[in-house]
């Protein structure tokens, strides 16, 4: 039975995005198996520093930060290496600190998460070799995630496993499923708006997440729908507030699109039951926590076809896939949607089914399964 | 509880009890709008369904009661109260965000069984409450709610703050379990389900920028002689503070356009002639009529007043010996009401920090154990440095702003640094990104620094003598219309607050904006250095702490560290 495992991160706490919450939920349930298979567990997060940590997920024993400090992380890794049974990379930029950890201890095994666009590319000398050399087990988020493994980066396909990422333990799961009056009251609301959501980072080096896509459907169906309101959330730079911003005047949706910028935490529930629908357009999902979130908080989504999208709403059984590059496409299915809104009784079992497939606890299960077969192996 | 908050309500008292849930709800008025017996709290509309105890002043309140009354509203008094009470009977909690002005309130709706406790957007009106075992309690003062045994174990934590800051940062306080409510955000508490939830009730909408500099002078014209208009409705009287710098010259010379009657001024100067800024004053008297109240403070006045300083500010602090001081001469030449200068730094630039804070940026790129080394630094005012080791919002404050060093805090506590260091960082989310521009040191002096020392002790000590103390720049609509203006305009480098004075260049004599700049400050280096007791080395029990007051003593240390620890002492 695995006695150590490490898990190293570049940033878990200090900033929210969907790779640092899934490593976050990983971390949680690694911690928890392990405290019940008295293995020892520990977090090592590059970019966080030790105040950063949010205690709910694992105690501070069980977490290093090393608050910017490659050389810190570096020599740790190296002083940890002959002990540790099971190494967890959660990303492939510490391919070095996997390549050094084989090399001084051969027996230990040496996984590496795969998100998403972070892999589906041209990889450098140091990571080929060590995904070549060094990595054992490649837990992809998706499948798409591991078809694009397989085929980039040739990686042996018994290798590769699936495990989907699952819904934050923490997060706040509804009961009731009543639009919030406060944020009806603080983005000028009525109950009568037909109301689409979209939760991202907007950063204006991304460009492909689709709001953009989002905001032009808008402009059509705000004829269709005079009621018709797009809540368009996330932390923005000033280069991409400046191009939402014009791209709003462009389209004449300066009534229907409300620019909140970054949610707190404590808030994203109420944000998932404002809403009617769900809509993320992404071209690039490895995953998408963020839809099985609104999934689990029953409401409806829509996603891309073309990426790790489809695994989070389990090929269509949860939500529905559009190709993105398909404005009339989009339109359509938000139009299905909001002629036919969900009763109450129908989030509910939303709810129900999307945790049927992403409880933390089957996440749990799976991957500490994982953790025991590759002792036996 | 109202007992203990006497000096901020002198002209009434009164008491809402429901004995059906257990609610009651206090009141100490100080009259400034309908000074009839009309305006009594806690007051409720007709059907009694809805109960309010409120503290500060609604300047919108006449457009308001004009929208209710189309919307049907009756009203019975001339007060804004009535139009708070009125405005949630028709909006609900839609209400909170059409509020301009200074406020803090507690609202009862009898009907649904809630309680909201509502702050208003810059945090001008402070709100403590504590939530504990089924039970919410609340007042404007912390020590009203330990007078009356609701609160009163010590947070153990506070003395570390305290030492780093240089007063309580919100929403801490000195006890346990007590908070601030955030500006611009409610807490509804449920009385069947004995818990709440605090949310924020501003307004987004989509804002236009302001690109080019004369449509900023333009609209900064406009939106600040609208914020002193409306803020000077009262019908009590009513006056300004005058220290002779940018800001309050201002203020005072707007507010002598738009006054009615004669304004009226006070001003402190010193026979300290380093701290004197009587001519600068004088600049502005020559263009003002009515009367001028000019109070000279002595050392001996500093020595007298000291005690009641320190017993008023209800919460520890290192500031606002100034502003009790000109609360205190407003007070007794008669005034309820004065409207004060404070925020247009914040806003546009009138700090060092706003250069400095380019330096945490070149910092970021040497290994932070480097600035470890400070720690170690002969000369105290370096010692500060240490903060830059930590790669932390508030460290990047602290460097700033702060007092101590967590080294220093730790040796003066006689704890350990790590216990310092997670007191200060741990569980503190800043919502700011990390340019290290000139936006980011006006995030940092507008949410920290002015919000947990300027607004706080400025409202504290004016209320300590009975006196509400307004701030123009402050006002709602005037800080979004400059916070909408493109960051390379709004915070012009060749001078400091330059788009301000360049706004009102026909209005500011020109000695008064082309001079060095000198803040609203006390001679307190030499006042505080000749006070016997701060002095007093046998008071202060740890090694460390005699050796910073001896070195205060040879002015190699600030008046404030001093101060800070002679507060300390006081709670051993």
């Amino acid at each position: 039975m695995p006695k150590n495992i490490y898990l190293f991160s570049l940033q878990t706490f200090s900033t929210t995005g969907g790779i640092q919450k899934m490593v976050r939920t990983l971390a949680h349930s690694l911690y928890h198996i392990s405290k019940k298979e008295n293995w020892n567990f520990r977090l090592f997060s590059l970019y966080d520093s030790r105040y950063d940590l949010m205690s709910q997920y694992l105690p501070s024993e069980n977490y290093t930060g090393f608050n910017n400090s490659r050389l810190g992380l570096g020599l740790t890794s190296i002083k940890e290496a002959s002990r540790a049974n099971i190494v967890i990379l959660s990303h492939i930029n510490f391919s070095l600190i996997g390549i050094v950890i084989k090399l001084f201890n051969p027996k230990c095994k040496v996984w590496l998460i795969a998100h998403g666009i972070e892999v589906w590319r041209p990889l450098s000398l140091i990571k080929r070799t060590f995904l070549k050399r060094s990595c054992d087990k490649i837990i992809c988020v998706s499948n798409f995630t591991k078809q694009q493994m397989i085929t980039r980066h040739q990686s042996d396909p018994d290798k590769c496993v699936v495990l989907n990422n699952a819904v934050d333990p923490f997060i706040k799961l509804p009961d009731t499923f009543d639009r919030p009056e406060y944020l009806l009251n603080r983005y000028g609301l009525s109950p009568s708006n037909e109301i689409i959501f979209t939760l991202t980072r907007l950063a204006s080096s991304e460009q492909y997440k689709g709001h953009e896509q989002v905001i032009k459907a808008v402009a059509s169906l705000k004829h269709e729908f005079p009621n018709i309101k797009y809540v368009l959330s996330g932390q923005y730079d000033s280069v991409e507030e400046i191009r939402i911003r014009s791209l709003i005047d462009k389209y004449g949706v300066n009534n229907e699109v409300i620019l909140t910028g970054f949610l707190n935490e404590n808030e994203l529930t109420d944000h998932f039951l404002l809403a009617d629908l769900f809509v993320l357009p992404s071209k690039k999902e490895g995953f998408g926590i963020v839809f099985v979130e609104a999934l689990a908080c029953g409401l409806p989504v829509i996603c891309g076809n073309a990426d790790g999208s489809t695994d989070a709403i389990k090929g269509g059984k949860l939500g529905t896939t559009i190709n993105v590059d398909d404005l009339i496409e989009l339109q359509d299915t938000i139009v299905r949607y909001l002629n036919t809104p969900l009763t109450l009784g129908k989030r509910k079992n939303l709810q129900k089914e999307c945790l049927h497939y992403f409880d933390e606890k089957y996440y749990r299960k799976n991957l500490q399964k994982m953790l025991t077969d590759e002792q036996a192996a | 509880m109202c007992r203990v908050l006497q000096h901020g309500g002198p002209d009434d008292e009164g008491i809402f009890d429901d004995t059906e849930t257990g609610l009651t709800f206090g009141h100490r008025r100080l009259s400034i709008i309908d000074l009839s017996h009309n305006g009594h709290q806690p007051m409720a509309d007709a059907q009694q369904r809805v109960w309010i105890t409120f503290n500060g002043e609604i300047y919108n309140y006449r457009e308001l009661k004009e929208q209710l009354i189309n919307l049907g509203a009756k009203f019975t008094s001339s007060t804004d109260t009535e139009v708070i009470i009125s405005a949630y009977i028709h909006w609900g909690m839609a209400a909170f965000a059409k509020l301009r002005g200074i406020f803090a309130f507690a609202l009862y709706d009898k009907e649904k069984g809630l309680t909201y406790l509502v702050r208003d957007s810059s945090g001008i009106k402070p709100l403590y409450y504590c939530a504990k075992d089924g039970q919410l309690s609340f007042a404007s003062e912390v020590k009203a709610l330990k007078a009356a045994g609701l609160a009163n174990e010590a947070d153990p934590d506070w003395q570390i703050r305290f030492l780093a800051y240089g007063h309580i940062p919100e929403p801490y306080t000195t006890l346990k379990g007590v908070f601030s409510l955030p500006k611009g955000e409610f807490l509804c508490w449920d009385q069947k389900k004995g818990s709440y939830d605090i949310h924020s009730y501003h307004v987004i909408f989509n804002k236009a920028n302001i690109d080019d500099a004369a449509s900023a002078k333009e609209a900064i014209k406009e939106t600040l002689a609208f914020a002193v208009r409306r803020q000077l409705i009262a019908d009590a009287p009513i006056g300004v503070f005058l220290s002779g710098g940018i800001d309050s010259s201002l203020i005072t010379l707007l507010a002598e356009r738009e006054k009615k009657t004669q304004l009226k001024t006070i001003s402190i100067y010193f026979n300290e002639k380093a701290y004197d800024e009587s001519m600068y004053q004088d600049l502005v008297f020559k263009q003002i009529e009515g009367e001028k109240f000019s109070h000279l403070v002595k050392q001996s006045d500093f020595e007298d007043f000291l005690p009641r300083i320190i017993e008023d500010m209800d919460l520890p602090t290192t500031d606002g010996i100034n502003t009790w001081c000109i609360s205190k001469f407003a007070h007794d030449d008669g005034l309820k009401a004065v409207l004060s200068g404070l925020g247009a730094d914040e806003l546009f630039g009138g700090y060092p920090s706003f250069s400095r804070i380019k330096y945490i940026k070149a910092a970021r790129k040497y290994p932070a154990a480097l600035f470890k080394l400070a720690n170690h630094s002969a000369f105290d005012a370096y010692r500060k440095i240490a903060f830059l080791t930590y790669n932390h919002p508030i460290a990047d404050y602290l460097f700033l702003r702060g007092l101590y060093s967590p080294a220093d805090i730790a040796e003066i506590l006689d704890t350990d640094i790590t216990q310092v260091e997670d007191v200060l960082f741990a569980n503190r989310k800043l919502p700011y990104v990390r340019n290290y521009d000139e936006k980011d040191a006006a995030w940092f002096e507008i949410n920290l620094y002015m919000q947990n020392q300027l607004l706080r002790d400025t409202d504290v000590m004016g209320m300590s003598h009975g006196l509400e103390v307004r701030v123009p720049f402050l006002d709602e609509d005037f800080v979004l219309m400059a916070e909408s203006i493109n960051p390379t305009i709004r915070f012009d480098k060749s001078r400091p607050k330059k788009l301000l004075i360049y706004s009102f260049a026909d209005v500011l004599p020109e000695a008064i904006w082309n001079r060095t700049k000198m803040g609203f400050t006390f001679p307190l280096q030499d006042w505080m250095k000749d006070n016997k007791e701060i002095t007093n080395e046998s008071l202060y029990k740890k090694n460390k702490s005699k050796g910073i007051i001896k070195s205060f003593k040879n002015d190699s240390v600030h008046w404030s560290k001093a101060f800070a620890l002679y507060q300390i002492q006081m709670h051993a």
